[in-house]
């Protein structure tokens, strides 16, 4: 039977220590939670789109509110007394430059939430009280491993990694 | 104080900070879950007085018109302008300082971008209030807004004010968003804090279901420099359309290609002295000597410093332009700032934006709280008055000698500006007992570099 073994860590250098322990050992990670992010994890999945999502929203944003302006003023104004008014496109990009800055902030936020799996009020990991010290002041690791003397071995490794609390909990 | 000799992160965390749970600690246990101290109750009561008195003013304001202030038919614009012009600069600062130091990777921004950001979000919502009441008719300020309508009328998009209109509305929203990113990993540790459950509840749907995994702190670091790298353009952007309401008209003194960057630096000055009167309170009253050391001072005065220098190049480059380019009505307005009507108010400018800042040569008054107080309030009332002294200057001695009327204030003016003060601190208070003012996250891992 599959367990789940918990362990929190005081330092960063004994999680990623209990970190590099498992995936030596080939256990597999079920979960990570950190009270800061955590350079020494490098690249991986989480941020990819978000910089190209706030490019394309604010360039449309920007692109949007020029081409309002432009239509408003120079095509749909109400009054055409010898002609409609200029075409005075310089005039008109301080307000498109600045929307496009907020509607590039708006499109990088969605893609965050989307990323970060946030706008989930409740989830599994909630149910378990060490992570909610992961976002105080511990490092938290949960690691798949068999029952018996294999989650005893688990349990051992982490604690010599330094963790200051391991616990096994059945699924 | 006295500034710290250790290099990289120690320099900028107390040794009483040991361990991660002492920064959540602190910082977040003066929050809701306590009672809040009788000098906050004080500061409170006095914040609702003068903003309830500010209140009435801009009641009586909308009730009887503009005719209550002080402007007239050539000094149109007045304080509500110049009040503008203030809260903006002083709203421009808080996430260009807060971006500026993330971009460049500064590490003592840890312990002060959160107020700073929060500072941002109140001024910048103060400033709005004022062209929307400086219009005469401010039951019509969404005509500014372009939206299908019966009379087919839009903004006048080459208009100043338009520009204002977006100006202001983008980068008070994208300051809320820029500001929400950083919190979310702390709102998170109210959520999971010991507390009021009430409280809790609302820090857990504002957290949005944070978990700190890596992915998510991925994600949170790279939105949050995204949007730094979009705030310092944003920002400088803003306050150069405000600079770009003077320098765009044709009035001697103003149509001048320096006020953009100058209005831009002058925000910066004028915030980074609020942000250490700020400091300098929230350290002793919070409990937070330990995050928010002497170093941070000394290099907010260091940075006082250099834009004093940059403020007094900047007016000297106005007083050259109108010499050197000859033009007569450029050089009268010179002369009368120098030796018109408004000439204690001029030198008084010189004295808090130029001169008051040299203190900071002196390596110990860059740490003094006195000192520190002082030149900050120098810089911020010189700044107000630079303000002012813009408009109230040129406006005075347009083109047409016929057309030139001395400005004075009225009661009603001054009490709006002390409203505005008021609503100010209260908003900032309130701030204060509901969210964190320093950057828990941040701090701690600043606190990880002291541990290597």
């Amino acid at each position: 039977m599959t367990v789940l073994a918990l362990a929190t860590f005081p330092h960063e250098s004994a999680y990623l220590r209990g970190r590099h322990e498992m995936v030596t050992h080939e256990y597999r990670l079920v979960g990570e939670w950190l009270p800061y992010g955590s350079e020494a994890l490098g690249p991986g999945p989480g941020a990819h789109g978000i910089r190209a999502a706030a490019i394309v929203s604010g360039v449309l944003g920007a692109v949007g509110l020029f081409a309002l302006t432009v239509w408003s003023m120079a095509f749909a104004y109400p009054f055409n007394s010898g002609g409609r008014p200029l075409f005075s496109w310089p005039a008109y990009i301080p307000a498109a430059v600045e929307f496009g800055a907020f509607t590039a902030a708006v499109g990088g936020l969605i893609w965050f939430f989307r990323e970060g799996r946030l706008t989930r009020l409740h989830d599994a990991a909630f149910e378990f009280a060490e992570v909610a010290r992961a976002s105080q002041d511990r490092f938290v690791l949960a690691v798949a491993c068999d029952g018996g003397e294999d989650a005893n071995t688990v349990l051992a490794i982490l604690a010599n990694a330094g963790a200051d609390h391991t616990r096994l909990v059945t699924p | 104080m006295k500034p710290h000799a250790r290099q990289g992160g120690q320099r900028w965390i107390l040794p009483s900070i040991q361990t991660l749970g002492d920064v959540t600690e602190t910082v977040a246990a003066p929050l809701m879950d306590v009672r809040a101290k009788r000098r906050w109750w004080l500061a409170f009561i006095a914040a609702l007085v003068l903003t309830a008195v500010g209140a009435v003013a801009i009641g009586f304001s909308l009730a009887y018109g503009p005719g209550l202030w002080g402007n007239n038919t050539a000094v149109v614009w007045g304080f509500p302008i110049a009040n503008y012009v203030w809260w903006i600069g002083i709203g421009n600062a808080g996430t260009l300082i807060s971006s500026l130091l993330l971009l460049t990777r500064q590490k003592w921004r840890a312990s002060i971008n959160r107020f700073a950001e929060g500072m941002t979000l109140i001024a910048v919502s103060i400033a709005g209030i004022f062209p929307i009441l400086h219009l005469g008719r401010p039951m019509y300020f969404y005509w500014l807004a372009p939206y299908p309508n019966t009379m087919q009328l839009w903004p006048q998009w080459r208009s100043a004010l338009v520009w204002d209109f977006w100006a202001i509305l983008s980068y008070l929203l994208f300051s809320a968003i820029f500001f929400y990113v950083g919190l979310v990993p702390d709102l998170a540790t109210l959520r999971d804090r010991p507390g009021r459950r009430g409280w809790r509840r609302l820090y857990g749907v504002a957290a949005m279901g944070w978990q700190g995994t890596p992915e998510q702190w991925r994600a949170q670091e790279r939105l949050h420099r995204t949007l730094a790298a979009i705030a310092v353009p944003l920002v400088c952007s803003v306050h150069s359309i405000v600079g770009l309401d003077f320098a765009a008209s044709l009035m001697p003194g103003w149509t001048e290609s320096i006020f953009p960057p100058y209005f831009v630096v002058g925000a910066l000055f004028s915030g980074f002295a609020m942000v250490v009167l700020i400091a300098l309170t929230i350290r002793r009253t919070m409990g937070l000597e330990g995050m928010i050391v002497p170093d941070h001072f000394d290099a907010m005065a260091r940075i006082i410093l250099a834009a004093s220098i940059v403020m007094g190049a900047s007016y000297a480059a106005e007083w050259f332009s109108a010499w050197w380019g000859g033009e007569a009505a450029d050089r009268r307005v010179v002369v009368f700032e120098l030796t018109g009507a408004y000439w204690p108010f001029y030198w008084a400018m010189l004295l808090g934006n130029v001169a008051a800042p040299q203190l900071f040569w002196i390596r110990r008054l860059r740490t003094s709280p006195a000192a520190l107080i002082g030149v900050s309030i120098a810089v911020l009332v010189g700044m107000w008055l630079e303000r002012i002294l813009i408009i109230a200057n040129t406006l005075s001695r347009g083109y047409v000698p016929s057309f030139w009327r001395l400005y004075a204030p009225t009661l009603v003016d001054f009490l709006i500006l002390a409203g505005t003060v008021g609503a100010f601190l209260l908003l900032f208070l309130i701030f204060a007992r509901l969210l964190p003012v320093v950057s828990m996250h941040e701090v701690r891992k600043l606190l990880k570099e002291r541990a290597q």
